[in-house]
């Protein structure tokens, strides 16, 4: 049977090992409270709403609805075949990654007074988001799969890699998530500054516009260096485009990914002794 | 941090603090942009300064002992039991804590209103690191203390404070910790539900739990523990027995008082001498029934407040009130001659009145007094010292039963 998962044990301030692993072993520990943030995150999102954790699905469609209209007629001459279908699914990339980095970043600063009381593990609150992500993305999966199916667009096999890709975004996303709230546990201005962030870096990303209107002299440059562009291409590859990624598609995204998650989690497990001093 | 015992053998303490410093490392100014603090970086100008909270701490806790820890607000209670908790990692030094350690948290933190009661018993035993399976078997038991019946089912948005405090109070303490972390959690909620937590602690204590307990409460301290340690500023003035802890603390307390009562006596009284009063109130003295001057008295003990006042004209109806308010400001009472019939002419010069209270029955406590003098023809004040003079009920080694509220009203028991 499980049991108390410190009882009988000896906690000693001077023993300890690499934090960066301890936290992994103490976040293994604490999976049921992982449970609970992200069942307490969806719970009351919606609590009050009466159509409930429908948003979550008609969310990003009413947005999708709004862009639609707002600029198909302009990206026409793109021939992207279904572009209510092309922007919903990079609209679910993107969600994905503002919402639960926003999040992280939130719950540390502004639910952070809980790590002064009790002993949690600190990167739970990220983790947790991350896990209040998976549950939004895939239920909106839904719509967009009824939105392919509706403008006529073949669902394909490869939609089966998306697992995939998502997964490699939820590494990029907790590595951003973990590295702003080390920033913004030390400048609260973090915060506000960020929503400005990801607003222009969105419009950096090929989210609702084609890459090919990006004009050709910086369309290299604004592709390659932007992380996000390949993270919301890994994405759209198998579900719209209806292929699995080449090699370098899947590996650079990867690659981007694990080492970001990496940053991530070593800068935020070692300054994080320092939080409940500063929180 | 979670490696099976090292070897520790069964008879050392459960808590030990070696040498244990914790220094906060604050910037002298509050700087929180990154503009800023680019600036502040290169003109080298970020100056820290370190406070101690606390300094070369050495404590050892055994095994089934329940713990106090006194001092004023700030002194480092807090910061040694977040050490304990595991929250904050000592700057210097080095804590040793074996077992499940479970803190009492403030009423509802970790709460959230939109979620039910059930919903927030689950989260919040996660947070104090409990499986679900832990919670499944938890669950009915917890709603059980918490007398919360039907109502666990509706958000806790809509419960009264004293409701959540009770469900928050019955999630922390369903389990058997092995150290039980209580900071000042039994001034929380009503008289009811206060017995009830002091009850569950006893218990928790009769299964041999180690409870370190931090209390205001000279008393609670007294009743509870063991041992206690006097913080002062980061560092242990005393670890004794409980007993002589706050008898020493006590003593600090009352000498600090006496000298700033004695300084305020000669500090110059409110109004000073410039503005001309026909009366003025010349000096107040609190006596006890030994006709010595008194601050600290205990409930039940006679006292007596002595006026005296220096007519500079003759008043022919003066009014002589006091009015004794607690330290929060409630107002307690607030007798004068008038009421009880006392109809004062006061020639020029020298004159005075003395309250006398057969036996105090308020409860401990800091109390503030204010004295008046009114002329009730037209119903002037004449001279007012408003909360000016203080005085403080402590029980402490006295024969005294009653525990809660503000006064006792010296009733018996009979059987029926």
């Amino acid at each position: 049977m499980e049991s108390q998962p410190t009882l009988n044990v000896v906690y000693d301030s001077t023993r300890r090992g690499s934090v960066i692993f301890e936290e992994l072993r103490e976040i293994f520990n604490y999976r049921y409270l992982l449970l609970q943030l992200v069942r307490r995150d969806i719970l009351t999102r919606y609590k009050r709403s009466f159509l409930g954790v429908a948003w979550t699905m008609l969310n990003p469609l009413g947005m999708m609805v709004v862009w639609t209209i707002a600029f198909s007629q302009f990206f026409k001459a793109s021939n992207l075949p279904s572009y209510p279908s092309y922007v919903l699914s990079g609209l679910l990339a993107w969600n994905f990654f503002s919402q639960t980095t926003t999040a992280s970043m939130v719950n540390l600063v502004w639910g952070g007074g809980l790590l002064n009381r009790i002993y949690m593990p600190r990167t739970s609150f990220a983790i947790a988001a991350m896990g209040t992500g998976l549950v939004n993305i895939s239920l909106s999966m839904v719509p967009l799969i009824g939105v392919m199916f509706i403008t006529g667009l073949k669902l394909h096999w490869s939609i089966l890699f998306t697992p995939i890709s998502v997964l490699i975004l939820v590494g990029f996303a907790l590595g951003v998530g973990l590295l702003i709230s080390t920033l913004a546990v030390y400048f609260p201005d973090i915060a506000e500054m960020y929503q400005i962030v990801i607003m222009a870096w969105m419009f950096l990303t090929p989210v609702m516009y084609p890459e090919t209107i990006l004009p050709a002299q910086y369309r290299g440059l604004i592709t390659a260096l932007n992380p996000m562009y390949h993270m919301v291409k890994l994405f759209r590859i198998p579900i719209y485009f209806g292929r699995l990624p080449t090699l370098a598609e899947f590996l650079i995204p990867l690659g981007i990914s694990v080492i970001v998650l990496l940053i991530g989690w070593t800068v935020f497990t070692k300054k994080s002794d320092e939080f409940a001093y500063r929180i | 941090m979670a490696d099976k015992s090292h070897g520790l053998i069964d008879d050392q303490p459960i808590i030990r603090l070696e040498n244990v410093s914790v220094k906060y490392r604050m910037p002298q100014e509050r700087i929180g942009t990154f503009k800023e603090y680019f600036i502040r970086v290169l003109e080298g100008k970020i100056k820290h300064r370190s406070f101690n909270a606390l300094n070369n701490v050495n404590l050892s806790v055994n095994q089934g002992e329940v713990f106090g820890l006194i001092g004023h607000n700030g002194a480092g209670k807090s910061t040694l039991l977040k050490l304990v908790a595991r929250v904050i990692r000592p700057t210097i030094g080095r804590v040793i804590v074996r077992g499940h350690v479970a803190p009492l948290l403030e009423v509802g933190a970790g709460f959230h209103p939109e979620l039910t009661g059930r919903e927030n018993v689950y989260l919040n035993g996660a947070m104090l690191g409990f499986s679900q399976a832990e919670m499944h078997e938890k669950f009915p038991r917890i709603v059980e203390f918490s007398e919360l019946g039907d109502f666990i089912d509706a958000p806790l948005r809509t419960y009264s404070s004293g409701m959540s405090a009770r469900l928050g109070f019955a999630v922390a303490t369903d389990s058997q910790p092995d150290i039980l972390i209580v900071d000042e959690i039994l001034s929380v909620g009503d008289e009811a539900f206060q017995h009830k937590s002091f009850e569950r602690i006893q218990s928790i204590k009769a299964q041999g739990a180690t409870i370190l307990l931090v209390s205001h409460s000279m008393n609670t301290i007294e009743s509870m523990c063991q041992r206690a340690a006097w913080l002062h500023r980061g560092q242990i003035v005393t670890m004794d027995t409980a007993t002589a802890v706050v008898d020493q603390y006590l003593g600090r307390v009352s000498e600090d008082e006496s000298r700033q009562l004695s300084m305020a006596g000669h500090a110059e009284l409110p109004g000073g001498e410039k503005e001309y009063k026909p009366i003025e109130i010349r000096q107040v003295r609190i006596l006890n029934h030994q006709n010595h001057e008194q601050q600290t008295f205990h409930t039940g003990e006679g006292m007596q407040v002595e006026i005296e006042y220096l007519a500079h004209e003759p008043i022919d109806s003066l009014e002589v009130g006091i009015a004794i308010h607690r330290q929060d400001g409630v107002h307690i009472t607030g007798p004068n001659t008038a009421f009880d019939g006392l109809d004062i002419k006061a020639p020029p010069g020298v004159g005075g009145v003395i309250y006398d209270i057969p036996s105090i029955p308020l409860m401990e406590g800091m109390y503030h007094l204010s004295v008046a003098l009114v002329n009730r023809a037209g119903n002037v004040i004449l001279d007012y010292h408003d909360q000016y003079y203080f005085f403080r009920i402590n029980n402490h080694g006295h024969d005294v039963h009653e525990r809660y509220g503000v006064m006792t009203m010296r009733g018996e028991w009979h059987m029926l």
